[in-house]
């Protein structure tokens, strides 16, 4: 029981983590590299609305908007001059994510900060006694869930996001502004990433490199998941639990890793990862 | 290069365009008056999908000058062009197949409140999609494919359509009634048409004038008539 | 055609020896310098630039991947650092005797060469993306990383090793050591991608479509450059280890590996110089600085770094690059004095049949493309393939040069059939194939294009440019034809649309084919070039024996030069037959003025 709710809160954590990555490479097909600066920006919006005297609840909607902000003006000055340049989207991303971490550094110091839980305690259930937040996470996971899955599937920004992922030339002769599609993407992406810092703010240590740890797992699991979020939710709860009984089982530190090495061998044996089945 | 008072729907002068270091387009100079449908004839890889193309704004203007309704076009996006009053069916990448037939012609407004009275327009010729909203695009056939990028392109009610090789691979039935409905749609609304094309019958039957294209330059040009089939003829065949 | 076809410049000696001299000075000098400044700088100094300048060494294998081969690395940190744990790891656990540390140093090679070897299987295979070898590239740190953490005392986890016997150099000796090092590895560098073979890596990153069907297997020559500078890192990493005296997991880390990349970029890709000076500088900079300064200085760092991957891909090197061509105006000049005529090879049989498909058919989901196409070619004939858009004309050639196209029916070269072989295979059996598009390396000369094309007969030299191009007789021809043979050291990028067609086609034919696919070759070209192609090709089959299909629009072109036609309509084979036959057939007028069924 225990094993199977680290799986499924897990699992919930890194959708989260990694759904605003998604967003941004299916749309944009383009890698958001500075996708870890982003968690940070959150984290630091949660902490500076603490700081402010607001419930640290306050600090979801604040890090969902601060970081859609920057995340547009990131995508128009950043973004945008690389679209037929993926690999130096890349670099570039990673650059902008060296710059955020440092400007977090010179304002809020290299220390870790401590904020008040969100939620603590535990909760019994069934037999075992669990965390509270964990299992509020798995909510907010299938609530983001939903609502990102409305958007694509229901709004007309949805329909518009994905007219551009299948046939983008296509798109364009309908008259469809992609640039501003793009955009909007960029910034739910970002500001997804960013409201994952905050209920990432609880589970992990708050300091300018939080991100970075976070990256590559988000990284990896958006490439196996190519453009589609239910593979991206499958991918999560396989890579998930893989982890989580590696770690169980065997080793937390080979457990670090499975998702990385398992991510790579799925893609070396079938490049569309799970997006296929 | 508006001749008279009345300013023509569209004019292209000395238009030139392609890829990378190609040229496919070369100094066309072209008009086309309000209510006119204009037949551009030519073989395979003359250009005429790249002039349509340019005119769109999907590819990018080398040089020459594009005017609608006498006004020229410096800075051509198809957003801009489509809410101008143009209207494109293209011959490759028409459809998304994996969307349904509703949310195909979505996607052809600009915003859902305008979906209604277009989607009444497009029913107005085509009454058998009306049942068939929820299909994907994909499952139909190739005749109703085109029928369905023709409805997406007629029921915005544009200002000039431009149509790219609709006829290929159709069955004669299927193009005559293209032709029909092409033809209504002009005494309906006035609206004008380029229609690019390799089949002569049917460009020859549903426009007004004609001109070839050869090697990215108009080759001829002349009105349609009896006389134009054997003369375009010439140019089209081996 | 005379033996010497073409003499294009006969200054004597003019080749590899006055190349050389500029950069062996320059060496020479800079390992001067390496050898007087441990004399004169501190201990501190000392200390860091030793570091620095290994670090160098590692910048130019990134440079070399990335700048020239086009594949963005985080790799080279972890061969750098198993280097390094290799060492150090023997001499920890094992013994430090001279024979040992002989022991360490050739492990401190091997593995991370082998490492190399499987990271390279994983990244490159056919149909792999730049992407995904980044992706290897950059999962490969992170677990080598985390193998480091979880080694105990082996590896000494997360503290690294320390207090291990190293070469009894003293801090000096050590210094002049990385800095040799660097300069010959950079050298070497710097000789290797000037040279015949060195072009092969640029030609990958160009345009590796081209490269397979030239018949050179790409993802072979990205395997052996990863393995090659992943023993080159190790090496470095080795050195390393004896200098600093402790290895640390974080010398093994992405991190450091996007460091590398950084440099390389502030530096200039593909420059090497300048990823050198970038690396030495940024990373001496970087350890003198303290208080708020070194977040500053990162500050600064990535926001230049940002800078120049916009603006600048080519970073300081290539503005400064860019600035010395303005001021001297001229290019590279051609290092080709001669162009010659090599020996053909033997001349095949003219009776028997070249192509035989047969049943051949290709879809695409449910969308049939090609159904049940049976055609036969002789040498000597020149066939064309003629239909309107979307008949399936470019297909069927895929089908023809491309094995791993997953099409049913049989398509035999020669009689071998060349089912699951892909495109540099298929051209080993005597198939050459020219794009609609020109194919060429847009960044390369001419001469270096032709030279490319001939290197699976010639195997290209690792250490120089070869002052004679030998190509066969008809490319030579092509050249004269069109004037290109005037052109040998311009870059391919520059030419005309339709010189870029010529010199396709002159690379084409120096693979000396037996049969040769052309899909549009005259597409958008003036009508002389099209009556100059157009007679070179019908000299080729005629009188060379060749056999060429041919795909085209322009069925003026097609009925001047063709021997036979064929008519692909919606996916079949409608008509082959003669020229005369084809052109005034009731069917083929009906598909051009009606479309209609057939």
């Amino acid at each position: 029981m225990l094993l199977l709710l680290d799986i499924l809160t897990t699992a919930a954590i890194l959708f989260v983590v990694s759904v605003g990555l998604l967003a941004i490479f299916g749309v944009l097909k383009i890698i958001n590299f500075a996708h870890g600066a982003w968690l940070t920006i959150g984290a630091y919006c949660a902490v500076v609305a603490v700081k402010m005297g607001l419930n640290p609840w306050a600090g979801l909607p604040i890090a969902f908007v601060v970081g859609a902000l920057l995340g547009g003006i990131a995508e128009l000055l950043i973004i945008r001059p690389l679209y037929r340049r993926p690999l130096d989207a890349i670099l570039a991303t990673w650059g902008l994510g060296i710059v955020i971490g440092q400007l977090i550094t010179l304002e809020f110091g290299r220390d870790v900060q401590l904020i008040p839980n969100l939620m603590s305690g535990t909760i019994r259930v069934l037999s075992v006694d669990y965390s509270v937040y964990r299992l509020f996470v798995l909510l907010a996971a299938l609530v983001i869930g939903a609502l990102f899955a409305l958007t694509i599937e229901g709004t007309r920004l949805g329909l518009a996001a994905r007219a551009v992922i299948m046939n983008e030339t296509l798109a364009r002769s309908l008259g469809i502004d992609t640039d501003r599609v793009r955009l909007v993407i960029f910034m739910i992406g970002a500001g997804l990433a960013a409201l994952a810092g905050v209920l990432l703010t609880p589970l992990t240590s708050v300091d300018p490199n939080m991100g970075v740890a976070w990256l590559i797992g988000a990284f990896m699991l958006v490439m196996v998941a190519d453009t589609s979020y239910l593979a991206l939710a499958a991918a999560c709860i396989v890579f998930g639990g893989v982890q989580v009984l590696v770690s169980t089982f065997v080793s937390p530190v080979l457990g670090g890793i499975s998702i990385a090495v398992l991510a790579a061998l799925v893609l070396r044996i079938n490049s569309r990862g799970f997006s296929r089945a | 290069m508006s001749e008279g008072p009345t300013a023509s729907l569209l004019s292209l002068h000395e238009i030139s365009s392609g890829y990378g270091a190609v040229s496919i387009v070369k100094s066309v100079t072209l008009s086309v008056q309000p209510g006119e449908i204009v037949a551009v004839l030519g073989k395979n890889g003359m250009g005429k999908s790249t002039l349509l193309k340019t005119i769109l704004g999907l590819i990018p203007l080398r040089s020459g000058a594009i005017q609608l309704g006498g006004v020229d076009q410096a800075y051509l996006t198809p957003a801009r062009m489509i809410a101008w009053g143009l209207s494109y069916v293209p011959q490759e990448q028409t459809l998304f197949q994996d969307l349904t037939i509703r949310d195909n012609l979505r996607l052809a407004v600009r915003s859902d409140g305008e979906l209604g009275a277009a989607l009444d327009h497009a029913f107005s010729y085509f009454p058998f999609f009306k049942d068939r909203l929820r299909q994907k695009a994909g499952t139909l056939s190739g005749g109703e494919q085109k029928m369905l990028i023709l409805a997406r392109a007629l029921m915005l009610r544009p200002r000039l359509l431009l149509i790219d090789e609709i006829s290929e691979g159709l069955q004669p039935s299927v193009v005559n009634r293209i032709v029909g409905v092409l033809r209504d749609e002009r005494s309906r609304d006035g609206t004008a048409m380029l229609v690019v094309e390799q089949n002569l019958d049917f460009a020859l039957r549903a426009a007004d004038r004609w001109a070839v294209l050869k090697m990215g330059e108009i080759d001829d040009e002349g009105p349609c008539g009896l006389e134009a089939h054997e003369r375009v003829l010439e140019h089209l065949s081996l | 055609m005379p033996e010497d076809a073409a003499l294009l410049d006969d200054r004597p000696g003019w080749g590899i020896a006055s190349e050389w001299r500029a950069p062996a000075a320059a060496a020479a000098g800079a390992a001067l310098i390496v050898w007087i400044a441990p004399l004169v700088l501190g201990a501190f100094a000392a200390n860091v630039l030793t570091r620095s300048m290994l670090y160098a060494t590692l910048a130019v294998t990134v440079d070399l991947l990335w700048g020239f081969t086009g594949i963005l690395t985080f790799g080279q940190a972890a061969f750098f650092g198993v280097g390094a744990y290799a060492t150090a790891m023997t001499m920890t656990s094992i013994g430090s005797t001279p024979a040992w540390m002989a022991a360490a140093l050739a492990l401190a090679i091997v593995v991370p060469m082998v490492l190399g070897l499987v990271v390279g299987w994983l990244s490159f295979y056919p149909g792999s993306t730049p992407l995904y070898a980044s992706v290897i590239s950059l999962v490969f740190p992170i677990v080598v990383t985390q193998l480091v953490y979880s080694g105990g005392l082996l590896t000494g986890s997360s503290s690294g090793l320390v207090g291990y016997d190293t070469l009894p150099l003293e801090l000096e000796g050590f210094f002049r050591l990385s800095g040799i090092v660097m300069i010959a590895v950079t050298l070497a560098a710097w000789v290797f991608v000037r040279s015949d073979a060195g072009k092969l890596l640029v030609a990958v990153r160009d345009n590796d479509v081209r490269c397979a069907y030239l018949g050179i297997s790409t993802k072979r020559i990205q395997i052996i450059l990863m393995v090659a500078l992943a023993g080159v890192a190790g090496f470095t990493g080795f050195i390393f280890a004896h200098a600093s005296g402790v290895v640390a997991p974080e010398n093994t880390g992405f991190l450091f590996g996007t460091q590398l990349v950084i440099w390389v970029a502030l530096g200039g890709r593909g420059s090497l110089i300048g990823s050198v000076c970038a690396a030495v500088a940024i990373d001496y900079l970087s350890a003198s600085l303290s208080g708020d300064l070194p977040f500053l200085w990162q500050l600064v760092l990535g926001a230049a770094f940002v800078i120049i991957i916009i603006f600048l891909p080519d970073g300081i090197a290539g503005l400064a690059r860019t600035a010395s061509l303005a001021i001297s105006g001229s290019l590279r000049q051609t290092r080709v004095s001669r162009v010659t005529v090599a020996v053909p090879r033997t001349a095949a049989d003219r009776r028997a049949t070249l192509l035989k498909v047969s049943g051949l058919a290709r879809s695409f989901g449910s969308l049939s493309v090609l159904e049940n196409i049976n055609l036969e070619i002789r040498p000597g004939e020149l066939v064309s393939i003629v239909g309107p858009n979307g008949a399936g004309k470019t297909t069927l050639i895929r089908c023809l040069s491309d094995g791993s196209e997953p099409f049913k029916g049989v398509v035999e070269i020669a009689g071998q059939s060349i089912r699951g072989l892909t495109p540099d295979s298929v051209v080993a059996l005597g198939v050459g194939r020219k794009f609609q598009v020109a194919s060429i390396f847009e960044s390369l000369t001419v001469a270096e294009c032709l030279r490319l094309a001939r290197t699976t007969s010639e195997t290209p030299s690792g250490i120089g440019s070869a002052p004679i191009l030998s190509l066969p007789v008809a490319s030579v021809e092509i050249l004269r034809l069109t004037g290109l043979i005037d052109l040998t050291g311009s870059p391919a990028g520059l030419l005309s649309h339709g010189m870029k067609q010529a010199l396709e086609l002159a690379m084409v034919l120096a693979l000396e084919p037996r049969l040769i696919l052309l899909d549009e070759p005259t597409a958008g070209l003036t009508n002389t070039e099209r009556a100059t192609i157009g007679a070179v090709l019908r000299h080729l089959t005629e009188e060379a024996g060749y056999a060429i299909i041919l795909v085209e629009h322009d069925l003026d072109f097609v009925r001047e030069i063709s021997s036979r036609i064929v008519v692909l309509h919606q996916g079949r084979l409608v008509l082959d037959g003669a020229v005369d036959d084809v052109v005034n057939s009731e069917m083929v007028r009906t598909i051009y003025s009606g479309g209609g069924h057939v």
